[in-house]
């Protein structure tokens, strides 16, 4: 009875997919963090989104006789969230790139923007293009077209790639000299510049690129629609009119709508989407770099437990022997840490001390996690040196061992087989934390994960991949740590 | 050698007062050991036998009187050995790091202590895998290695067999013929009977009687000694 209750709930699920085309309601996705021209959320509503995007969708949903109703999507989950069908559009700055023609359907092309390099307004006559940044970092936007052309400019230019989460920390961060360069969409360094100063954008394009919409894989009737509408508002200039709305329209665009008029054929072309590698030879090429990343969690790890334990240990002595003024201090900090997301003080570290002390990506990183966890570790110690008995203390200073000896000879040691197992525990899940620090642009094995996955458009691979790798640096650490607990806890002869 | 003089105070208790919250357990006690005495401190539980032994060892802090003594050693009833450490670990550490013996000279000097109580064999063994008479030596021999005028034994038989306590009351005579001074407690007046040069017996918190143990032991003046006698052989009926 059960069990064919739940094949009924699966046929209705699986029975909501092909009534979307009848619905009535056009969702379309985004992510409302793109910010203005894009999309944003209208200052005087701030439930409402306003925007070029914003309108575009409308115009479509309008022809379409379907009533728009906008989706949150993370920008890098966009293409997923097409495929699984969690909305009918995708609008939202979406590059048009043979990877995604792969994944997903793409309409025409209704933009075209070009890659600029936007430097400090010093560096404006010395760092023109990315030959001129040889040795230099560069910042963009992960998983765009900017950060491919960054990507093969390591190889020709011998410059660093940077990979960011999203558009504005590249530029405040090219500012405080993190970065000596942004590449990324014209639409965004013009509005960087306006919010900036400081900064340059030179006027010699590095790319040039295309939005699209997209829509899931198998949806071809939709986008063909899609085309269509894109198409009859080139013709009758209301696709020009939003962007004039937005301060969006230059002499790019009427260019792009005579090619995509006169031809009706991918204008893609320009990035030749044949011999494409499969997902076998990909994975192959991906490893070299997944096993870099792993090493950089491992390495981030290793020193931010260090860093915990060692950070640990002083405020646990701190919070046992110390008076009560230091007691408070510690257990003020220990309250601090422990009570607030790790992932705000990340932010907090990285970019909210930028002002006085700017500290590199993997050092922030470090210091965060270590700080972090320094509050957990002190926490098993105090509790560790706690439990040791009190006889082994009356013991040792019958013996005539001083306060500090009889901590480092004795009740150090014992407590410290105490707060083994819990220790290891808190190893591993800082392996795991780790991964969070890819908001400071550290690229570690779960962000090139990520990266690899939005790559072949798929997270099988990756994700089995990424596990085992995370599973091969977890498993011997609680291995050894099982086996030196099992050393000191011989049963006693009774 | 039970006649031979009384050399010098090793230990000098006066007046000694010692509260629990409101409650005093340690109501005036004076106590006197010389040099080479192997002094019992007998009562019932909750007489304050413990207590005095924990104060002159400097764990309790007291109210009123003085405690005069140079340096103890003590051996605890459940012995708190260093879990951590190794049976010669357990007997060098003090020795190296409290008195600075070099640490070959430190580890020569433990094995030979360890060597004198008997369980030289068991050096390399870890507490946990110590039976409890051997804990108890090698705690005798840890107290020992930084020359403790006087030794401090809290229930030494408590966890014995009758054989063990007479292997424990010879070591204990060895150690005083040696010039050492020991101060112990004990429920057992058998093993008192056998070996202490002196006993005192305590009952809630004042020294009642005292003196030679056969004499005390056998023809007890005090009430507090006569119950000690009567509850003690029931008790060890009741062990068998």
């Amino acid at each position: 009875m059960r069990v064919r209750s739940f094949f009924l709930l699966l046929l209705l699920l699986a029975g909501e997919a092909p009534s979307i085309a009848q619905d009535p309601i056009l969702r379309w996705g985004g992510d409302a963090e793109g910010g203005a021209p894009f999309m944003e959320a209208n200052p005087e509503d701030p439930t409402k989104l306003v925007g070029f995007d914003v309108e575009v969708a409308e115009l479509i949903a309008l022809e379409l006789g379907r009533t728009p109703r906008f989706v949150q999507v993370a920008f890098a989950q966009l293409d997923q969230s097409a495929i699984r069908g969690d909305f009918d559009l995708g609008l939202c700055g979406i590059e048009d790139t043979p990877a995604r023609r792969s994944m997903v359907a793409a309409s025409v092309p209704y933009y075209e923007f070009r890659e600029v390099l936007t430097v400090r307004d010093a560096d404006k006559d010395r760092f023109k293009s990315l030959a001129d940044l040889r040795g230099r970092s560069i910042a963009t936007l992960g998983g765009t077209i900017a950060y491919e052309v960054l990507l093969k400019a390591e190889g020709e230019h011998g410059i660093t790639a940077v990979s960011y989460d999203d558009d504005v920390h590249p530029y405040s961060d090219l500012l405080l000299g993190r970065v000596d360069a942004v590449l990324l969409d014209n639409v965004l360094a013009d509005r960087s510049m306006r919010r900036n100063s400081g900064l340059f954008t030179q006027p010699e394009a590095v790319d040039v690129g295309h939005y699209v919409v997209i829509t899931a894989p198998a949806n071809v009737e939709l986008r063909d629609r899609v085309d269509e509408i894109l198409r009859s508002a080139m013709r009758d200039g209301r696709l020009e009119a939003i962007f004039q709305k937005w301060n969006s329209w230059n002499d790019d665009q009427p260019g792009l709508y005579a090619r995509v008029l006169a031809a009706a054929s991918d204008v893609v072309a320009e990035h030749p989407a044949a011999a494409r590698p499969s997902r076998a030879e990909l994975t192959l090429q991906y490893l070299p770099s997944l096993f870099e990343a792993a090493f950089i969690t491992l390495a981030l790890s290793c020193l931010s437990m260090a860093l915990a334990v060692s950070l640990g240990i002083t405020i646990a002595t701190g919070r046992v022997y110390g008076g009560n003024l230091t007691r408070a201090f510690l257990t003020g900090y220990v309250e601090l840490m422990r009570g607030t997301p790790v992932l705000l003080q990340l932010f907090v570290i990285y970019y909210g001390l930028a002002a006085m002390v700017r500290l590199p990506a993997f050092a922030a990183a470090l210091l965060g996690l270590g700080l972090n966890y320094a509050a957990y570790e002190s926490e098993i110690y105090r509790s560790a040196l706690e439990a040791v008995p009190r006889g082994q203390l009356e013991a040792s200073r019958i013996l005539g061992f001083s306060r500090m000896q009889v901590l480092r000879l004795i009740r150090g040691p014992q407590a410290f087989r105490l707060a083994l197992a819990p220790m290891t525990n808190d190893f591993v899940a800082l392996l795991k934390d780790s991964s969070l620090v890819s908001v400071l642009t550290v690229v570690e094995l779960t962000k090139r994960t990520q990266i690899f996955a939005a790559n072949i458009g798929s997270w099988v691979i990756p994700g089995v991949l990424c596990a085992a790798l995370y599973l091969a640096m977890s498993l011997p650490l609680g291995h050894l740590a099982r086996r030196l607990e099992m050393r000191w806890r011989a049963p006693s002869p009774s | 050698m039970s006649t031979a003089a009384p050399l010098e105070t090793v230990l000098e208790v006066r007046g000694l007062r010692l509260n629990r919250g409101h409650r005093q357990v340690i109501c005036g006690v004076d106590l006197e050991v010389r040099r080479s005495e192997m002094v019992a401190l007998m009562g019932l539980s909750g007489s304050g036998k413990t207590t005095v032994l924990r104060a002159v060892a400097g764990l309790e802090a007291y109210g009123e009187g003085s405690i005069e003594v140079e340096k103890v050693g003590m051996v605890f009833q459940f012995h708190y050995l260093f879990e951590h450490l190794s049976a010669l670990a357990n007997v060098w550490l003090a020795p190296v790091h409290v008195l600075g013996v070099a640490r070959p000279d430190a580890e020569a000097r433990a094995q030979s202590l360890l060597d004198q109580v008997g369980v030289g064999h068991r050096a390399q063994a870890f507490p946990r895998e110590l039976s409890g008479g051997e804990a108890q030596r090698v705690a005798i021999a840890r107290a020992l290695a930084v020359d403790p005028p006087l030794l401090l034994l809290d229930e030494p038989t408590a966890s014995l067999d009758p054989a063990r306590q007479n292997e424990l009351g010879k070591a204990l005579r060895e150690l005083s013929g040696q010039g050492r001074t020991l101060l112990f407690t004990s429920h057992d007046d058998d093993f008192v009977r056998d070996y202490a040069t002196r006993v005192v017996v305590l009952a809630e918190g004042r020294v009642v009687e005292e003196g030679e143990p056969r004499q005390v032991l056998t023809r007890p003046k005090h009430e507090a000694t006569r119950q000690l006698l009567q509850v003690e052989p029931a008790k060890r009926r009741a062990k068998r």
